[in-house]
């Protein structure tokens, strides 16, 4: 199971599995992010391409403002698939 | 280890839950579970996508032998098709280079050893292997 909670208008938790069955949720609360924001991982426990897919096209829209995403929190395993998927050169990974 | 599953997305808790318990039955470390969850993942999302107007369950069979763990996905009455050409994405590339898409099998050729597909008698198989002594996720 997947949440994700908007705490304020900068930061955003994560919570649980973001899979491909899960990605519609997580794409209803960052398609309501139109300025910079942290979105806390520490509670995230896995996620799929879906999920990386989603933060990829959140980033994006964001940059043509000149915002963007910074991602705390990873666990290492998550840390490793941003590794292998390019990420830590698209976030901000504090 | 093997079970049939649903062709659809709403399937993957099933599915995740098969793998949990295959897991804990061979004493699978996070880094192998996390690997098999998200080949498990990956491979069935593909093959749902690529054969969108078929009706059996997908098989999904795991196994543990000399270290090596091996998951394969069967895909029956299936029309042919080449998934083994697709070009991985350039993970390289400056944000606004980037599109979506592409990095399910990118993530599963990197975390496997070996990703390999057949197609018989209108069965797609997909397989990967990954060697546990190098498990790093």
């Amino acid at each position: 199971m997947f949440e994700a909670s908007r705490a304020s208008a900068a930061l955003i938790t994560f919570m649980g599995r973001l899979d491909a069955s899960q990605v519609d949720k997580a794409r209803m609360v960052l398609d309501s992010v139109t300025e910079s924001c942290t979105i806390d991982f520490s509670e995230l426990d896995y996620i799929s391409s879906a999920g990386l897919g989603i933060l990829l096209s959140t980033q994006k829209r964001l940059s043509e403002s000149g915002n963007g995403l910074t991602i705390s929190g990873m666990n290492r395993h998550i840390r490793e698939i941003f590794h292998i998927a390019g990420f830590e050169i698209v976030f901000k990974i504090v | 280890m093997e079970a049939t599953f649903e062709r659809t997305i709403d399937a993957l808790d099933g599915l995740f839950a098969f793998v949990e318990r295959f897991a804990a039955e061979q004493a699978l470390d996070e880094s192998a579970l996390y690997a098999a969850n998200l080949a498990v993942e990956e491979l069935f999302t593909n093959l749902v996508r690529h054969n969108a107007g078929g009706t059996r369950r997908i098989e999904v069979d795991m196994e543990v032998a000399d270290d090596r763990l091996t998951i394969r996905l069967k895909d029956f009455d299936v029309d042919p098709v080449d998934l083994s050409g697709e070009a991985p994405p350039d993970v390289s590339l400056p944000l606004e280079k980037r599109q979506p898409g592409g990095l399910g099998m990118h993530l599963v050729r990197t975390l496997f050893d070996s990703l390999s597909y057949d197609y018989r008698d209108r069965t797609l198989s997909v397989t990967a292997v990954k060697n546990l002594e190098d498990s790093h996720v």
